[in-house]
Order: structure tokens, then C-alpha cells, then sequence
């Protein structure tokens, strides 16, 4: 039976035996689950045995993508990568747009599950034929954009994208990421380590089939539709001409931009690390993820670097997090942390979490084999990173992760780890941004903003509020009133974009992607009748999945919560002066609409 | 003719994907008739097309398969084409490359083409004076063992080389 928008088949490897096997997509995983991240969740619940090693043969590593994916639809570019984290021992997962997802549509492969640990380290070639195991031990060391230059040369194909482990991934840091498209980054969670654990050092995928959908011209119209709220959105132009980096400014302008460890919410300094500095005096050129209008990566040359990016969570990650002022210094960083393949928040968090512990005399240089560290220290920041990525001397215990690490110490040094369930929190002060807070706490995957991404609070729209929310207040990013329901509608569209899949920043940020146009692309995507109310439903359905598969982990409920700092520390300066989080209200309103169990 | 600005291009493929569709209502990049490249390490996108090129190395078709049509283009009979390879092969720039038994090369989408629609960035425009075919001759050396990927490759490296050094001029 000919599937309409899916590839059919689900591929599986394993690395121990290198043998694959191909499996018909069965149609209980289509309809009810729709794809991508969704698919990957349910398939780690269903088959991975919850106690195994993250760091062994038996974790399974995902590769999926969507039944919109690669298609017509703009912004369809994502894929999402679903394993056992890591770094935080629960359900780990990170998604990434670039040229990977399209291609990999092409091989007719909905999904690839990958078991084992091969013998020595090689890549995967898929095609819509099937794999070929290559043994690359050359390629040990390897950065990111080399190895795929390396692949295409060997393949004599261009066209064939990428996404590999660097020197991190290989070292098993365990907040390392996978990049594909030079600099797409599977940035969370330490996906990359799962790969360096299994000898993978890169999957790549070229593809001959084509992508069909049930209706090509009802599906185009609906596309089209939506690309005119794109091109007419407001933020169009600010978006084109900056990306995510203009957050900085936007972010600092109400005082939540993270600064030295999230000690303050604005940044003094904040015009010679903006996006706008960036896009004024470094960016050549607009970048762009697969069919996409919006264009809003960037290439930058700056003094001997060069690269794509950076996003916004990197820019801050190193400069306001850390105290440093020099935005070339975020630049290289950016290219360096992209080549050697390890995530900007998680090195940042713990570089940042060093830099205050030390300045309140909690952890000492004899502590960490003598490093000090201190805010915006430029030759400090590269060595450490460096030997993080390398585990080189104390780097080796900096590479699991500030958490880990801060097991070591005191506990009032242990609270000022800026985490949720173990993942770092990222750049966005929740005392100012309060469906944010709500969105790290009860995040599957930890303190994470992109589950629900409840960027509808920052947009100021009160009617808007009062009609999907039931209160104005939701769309007071100051008020806990609303903000359960706004992050339990959010969370559906973010499943929702990851599944398609689409990206988030223009499917939910814009606010372009609904129920409605969703069950109208599906429907004409793939051929299945799909309601609002059944999209809603099954949504809801998988996020509770995500709720079962972290029991499984042995996850509590007490784990739903905020570093102390969010919950009881007013910032002191700013348009946020004043504001604490109180959590527990809103995660138990969260509980109520989910109705979970306590 | 087509005219391509790689300092313009961010890698979209929205052409490539339009082109694919507008043809076959599919979306493949093989099914399109140009082909775009992302050379990450480089920073350089681009779309591969045929430029209509002075030379027109393709019109030895020993077959006569290929034809200029009045804009130009290439004009490839299905019936006389026997699928023997020289065009693809002597085309130094691989804007012609054969696909499941189909020739691929642009036509202009018989005078309305769907990329430069596509394009939100201008980097794709027609040039109609034909007295301005440009010369392929300087791209042909070095090229008889290369399949279209990647003579692709080496040119849009060499088209790139001047934009690259821009950009450093800017920033020094």
C-alpha cells in the first residue's frame, strides 16, 4: 500500500552484528502517532529495557522523521534524534532542521533504530536500498564539516547529507551533540555520546525516492496559505535579519536576559554582544534550513573564524551567562563548539557554574586540580572548554555535566546548579517568563523551553489570551494565572511541529501552526481524515507517554520543580525587579489538566 | 538564460523543490533540473543550472537528441535520445544528468521558470540577451573523469572562490 507523505518503512541497524533489517511502517504508528519525535518516544517506551547502561550496546538510538517532512510545507525540516540521556540517566532527545531530515525522506525511511556498539568506529551510508557499515577509523578526531566533506569525497556525491559526532561525541562527553548541515545542531541531552558509545561516528543518507502527497494541489494551496502569514508576520523582518539572536536585546529589554549565572537579569553591556551587533558587523550572508522562507541562520567571518549561527542560546550561553563581553570570542566558540560537537548550554552551564561558586568562595581551585575561573576570562574559557571536549586533566570531570559535577560539593553549592531533572537550564530568566518557568519544570526531557515553547506569553496579545486560555493573565508573562493551560495547549503544537515535523520557531513562535491547518496538511499530506479534536486527543495521548517512559527512568514527581534561586531569589534589577516563580501552583494546575497523579 | 548570485543564495532548495513539483507534482532533487549544493565547510549554496554556456558542449549529441530551442534552451527528444551518457558527460559544470531513463536539464519550463518565482532572495533572475552566454571553456579542463556531482562541486567552489575572499576584504 502506497502511504502518502510517509516513506513506509522503518529501518533497523544493528551495529554489533552490522546487520539491518526493514520493516513495513505498521499502520497502528501511523494515524495515532503521526511520526517523528512522537514515534521515537513510543518506541524507546516500548522497547528499551529502562535500566540499561545509557552508554552501552543496549541504549537505542532513534533517528525519525515526519509524515510533512521534506515536503512542500515550509520549514519542514527537522528531524528529531531519541535515546536514553546520558547526562540525565531520563528520556533524552534533540531535533535539528538543515538538509539532513529532506534527504533522509528520500530513503523511504520513516524511522532508524540503532542497537549495539560496533567494533571499531565506522559510519552508516543509507540509502533507499539499504546501509552499508564503512569503516572509517581515519576519520578518529575528525571535526564535524571535515567528516562530512570526507563522506561526499569517498561517496563521490555531494548531495549526500550528514550528521556525525566530532572529538566530543568520540570522548563520550556527556553533553555532546550530534551536528548534521555543517551546523544543525542535535544540540541536548548528549546524543552525541550515545553515538561515540556505539563507535558511530556518522550516519549519512542520500535517497532516490520522492516524496508524494495524497493531494498535491489542496495541499500546496494550504501551504501557500500559510506562507503568506509567514512573509506578512511581524517579526518576518527581524527574524530574516537576525535569527534567534535577537532575542538578546529582546530578552534583555524586559530582565531576563541571564547574565553572570542568572545573578541578574540585565546586561549592562548588552549592545556589544546583540544580535544586531552581530548581523551589523560579522554576518555575510543569510543561511537557510530545507524549503524555508524565513532564512533566519546566518554565516559570519570573524578574524581566522568562520561558521553558521550562532542561535540565540549560544550567543547568550557565551557572553552574558559567562560575564564575557567580546562577541568574537561567542563567535569562535560557536565554531568551535559546532565543530567538536558539544552542546553551548550544558559547556556554559558548567563553566558559568564554576565562575560563581568560586566567587563565593563554595568551590576552591585545589578543588578542581587548580582551575579558577573567572567572569569573561577569554583564555580561561577556551582552554577549559577545550579540555572538556578532550577530557583532559580536570576537563574529565567537567565533562559530565555540571550536575554531576557538583555532587562533589556543598550543597549550597549543588543548588546554584542551574538544572531541571539534569539537564541545564537554558538562556531565559523563568522569574520574568513565568509559562517558561512551568515549560523547565515539567519537561520530559529536563529544563527545557522547546517542549512547550509558550512564546505566546512574550506577545502581549490579551484577547488573544482570554480566548484560548480563559484569562488575559496568560498573557502576562509576570502572572502564574493561565499558564497551565497555556503551556498544555503549547506542548501539543510543539509535539505537534516536532512530529510533522516543522520547525518551532515558525510553526509556534509565529504562531502560524494550529489544529486546523494541521489536520487540513495531514489530511491532504497523507491521505488520512484528521480532525482538530483527534489531533488534540492523540497529542495529548503521547505526552503522556513521555510521563510513563520517565517513571519507567524512576522519575518523581518532586522533580517537576525550579532551582531554588527561581523559586525564592528576587532579581534586583530591571523590569523584572521583584519577581519570583511560584512553581509548585502552576505545576499542580499542569497535573490537574493532564489529570496525573500527584 | 538563467543567471545564478551565489552571494545571494542561502541553500533553501526552494527552487530545486519547486522545479521538482512544478514538473511532477513529486518532491526529489533528482527530479529537478538544476540542482542545488550546500558546501557547509565553505559557507558557499548554490544551484547548479545550465547556463546556455557559449560552448554547448551537450549539442554533440551523436544521437541529435538535443535541440536549442528559440530562448535558448535545451530541448531533449525523448524518442532520438538513446541514453548514451555524452551530454551528461561532456557538460563541464553537471547541469545535465540522467535519472531513471530521463535526461534532466533545465528548458526554461517553457518560458515561465518556476525557480526564480520561487526564490525570495533574488538570487535566480533571466537574461534574455543571448549575445551574453557565458563561457564554459575555463570549467571544462579537469572534468572528463567527474560525474555531474561532482563537476557540480568544482564549480560552484570556483564561482565561490571571489565571493569567499569578499567576505574577508569586508570583515578585515
Amino acid at each position: 500500500m502506497l502511504r502518502y507523505g510517509y516513506g513506509g518503512k522503518v529501518l533497523r541497524i544493528d551495529l554489533t552484528d552490522r546487520r539491518y533489517s526493514v520493516e513495513d511502517l505498521d499502520p497502528s504508528w501511523i494515524k495515532p502517532v503521526i511520526g517523528g519525535r512522537a514515534a521515537n518516544t513510543k518506541r524507546l517506551y516500548e522497547e528499551l529495557d529502562p535500566d540499561c547502561d545509557p552508554l552501552g550496546p543496549d541504549n537505542i538510538l532513534i533517528f525519525a522523521i515526519g509524515p510533512l517532512t521534506g515536503t512542500l510545507l515550509t520549514a519542514s525540516a527537522y528531524y528529531t534524534v531519541t535515546a536514553k540521556s546520558p547526562l540525565t540517566g531520563i528520556l533524552g532527545d534533540s531535533a535539528a532542521g538543515g538538509q539532513f531530515a529532506a534527504e533522509m525522506k528520500l530513503t523511504g525511511f520513516d524511522q532508524v533504530i540503532i542497537t549495539g556498539k560496533a567494533d571499531a568506529l565506522l559510519y552508516l551510508l543509507i540509502t533507499e536500498s539499504g546501509v552499508e557499515f564503512v569503516d572509517c577509523p581515519e576519520y578518529k578526531g575528525l571535526v564535524i564539516t571535515e567528516t562530512t566533506k570526507a563522506i561526499r569525497r569517498e561517496q563521490k556525491d555531494y548531495s549526500v547529507q550528514v550528521a556525525a559526532i566530532g572529538p566530543a561525541g568520540e570522548n563520550q562527553v556527556l553533553f555532546s551533540s550530534i551536528v548534521s548541515s555543517g551546523n544543525r545542531v542535535n544540540g541536548r541531552a548528549g546524543m552525541g555520546a550515545v553515538m561515540g558509545s556505539k563507535n558511530l561516528k556518522a550516519v549519512a543518507v542520500r535517497g532516490a525516492l520522492s516524496v508524494d502527497v495524497a493531494d498535491p494541489l489542496a495541499f500546496l494551496s494550504e501551504v501557500e496559505k500559510m506562507d503568506k502569514n509567514i512573509l506578512s508576520h511581524k517579526e518576518y523582518e527581524k527574524r530574516y535579519h537576525m535569527g534567534t539572536t535577537m532575542l538578546m536585546k529582546d530578552l534583555n529589554n524586559i530582565g531576563i536576559l541571564p547574565t553572570r549565572h542568572f545573578q541578574e537579569g540585565v546586561c549592562t553591556y548588552v549592545d556589544e554582544i546583540s544580535g544586531q551587533k552581530l548581523a551589523r558587523t560579522y554576518k555575510v550572508k543569510n543561511k537557510s534550513c530545507f524549503n524555508c522562507n524565513v532564512h533566519c541562520s546566518r554565516y559570519y567571518v570573524v578574524d581566522d573564524h568562520e561558521a553558521e549561527g550562532p542561535e540565540f542560546e549560544t550567543l547568550c550561553s557565551f557572553t552574558s551567562r559567562i560575564g564575557n563581553h567580546d562577541l568574537p570570542l561567542a563567535l569562535e566558540m560557536n565554531q568551535y563548539l559546532n565543530q567538536v560537537g558539544m552542546d553551548s548550554i550544558s559547556t556554559s552551564e558548567v563553566i558559568g557554574w564554576i565562575m560563581e561558586c568560586q566567587e563565593k568562595g563554595l568551590v576552591h581551585p585545589e578543588d578542581l586540580e587548580g582551575l579558577s575561573l573567572t567572569w569573561g576570562e577569554r583564555d580561561k574559557i577556551r582552554e577549559v572548554v577545550d579540555m572538556i571536549v578532550f577530557r583532559r586533566g580536570v576537563g574529565d570531570r567537567l565533562a559530565n555535566g555540571a550536575t554531576k559535577l557538583s555532587k562533589d560539593f556543598s550543597e549550597e553549592a549543588r543548588k546554584l546548579v542551574m538544572q531541571v531533572k539534569g539537564l541545564d537550564v537554558i538562556c531565559g530568566d523563568p522569574r520574568g517568563i513565568k509559562a517558561y518557568g512551568l515549560t523547565y519544570a515539567v519537561a520530559s526531557r529536563g529544563a527545557d523551553h522547546l517542549r512547550a515553547e509558550p512564546y505566546f506569553e512574550l506577545t502581549n496579545r490579551k484577547e488573544e489570551a482570554k480566548k484560548r486560555f480563559g484569562t488575559e493573565k496568560a498573557a502576562d508573562r509576570l502572572s502564574e494565572e493561565g499558564k497551565a493551560a497555556l503551556v498544555s495547549y503549547s506542548e501539543k503544537i510543539a509535539l505537534l511541529t516536532d512530529s510533522l515535523t516543522m520547525c518551532k520557531n515558525v510553526g509556534l513562535c509565529m504562531d502560524v501552526l494550529n489544529f486546523e491547518n494541521a489536520s487540513a496538511l495531514l489530511r491532504y499530506g497523507t491521505g488520512i481524515d484528521y480532525s482538530p479534536d483527534y489531533l488534540k486527543k492523540i497529542l495529548a495521548d503521547q505526552i503522556s507517554i513521555d510521563h510513563k517512559l520517565n517513571k519507567k527512568f524512576g522519575l518523581k514527581r518532586k522533580e517537576d520543580t525550579l532551582p531554588e534561586r527561581f523559586q525564592k531569589e528576587p532579581l534586583t534589577e530591571g523590569p523584572t525587579k521583584g519577581s519570583t516563580v511560584d512553581i509548585q501552583r502552576m505545576v499542580k494546575e499542569y497535573y490537574k489538566i493532564h489529570k496525573w497523579e500527584e | 538564460m538563467i543567471r545564478i548570485d551565489i552571494s545571494k543564495c542561502t541553500g533553501c532548495k526552494k527552487c530545486e523543490t519547486a522545479c521538482a513539483f512544478f514538473r511532477s507534482g513529486r518532491v526529489n532533487n533528482r527530479l529537478a533540473r538544476m540542482k542545488v549544493l550546500n558546501l557547509y565547510e565553505t559557507g558557499l549554496d548554490g544551484p547548479v543550472f545550465c547556463i546556455q554556456c557559449k560552448e554547448r558542449y551537450c549539442l554533440r549529441c551523436p544521437e541529435d537528441a538535443i535541440t536549442e530551442g528559440s530562448f535558448g534552451e535545451l530541448i531533449v527528444s525523448p524518442t532520438r535520445c538513446t541514453l548514451c551518457g555524452v551530454c551528461e558527460k561532456a557538460c563541464p559544470i553537471g547541469a545535465i544528468e540522467i535519472f531513471n531513463d530521463i535526461v534532466y536539464v533545465c528548458d526554461l519550463c517553457g518560458g515561465r521558470p518556476q525557480c526564480i518565482e520561487a526564490c525570495t532572495e533574488g538570487a535566480i533572475t533571466y537574461e534574455s540577451d543571448k549575445r551574453k552566454s557565458p563561457s564554459l571553456e575555463a570549467f571544462k579542463k579537469g572534468t572528463a573523469r567527474m560525474n555531474p556531482s561532482q563537476k557540480r562541486n568544482s564549480y560552484l567552489r570556483k564561482m565561490g572562490s571571489s565571493i569567499r575572499k569578499s567576505w574577508r576584504n569586508k570583515n578585515a
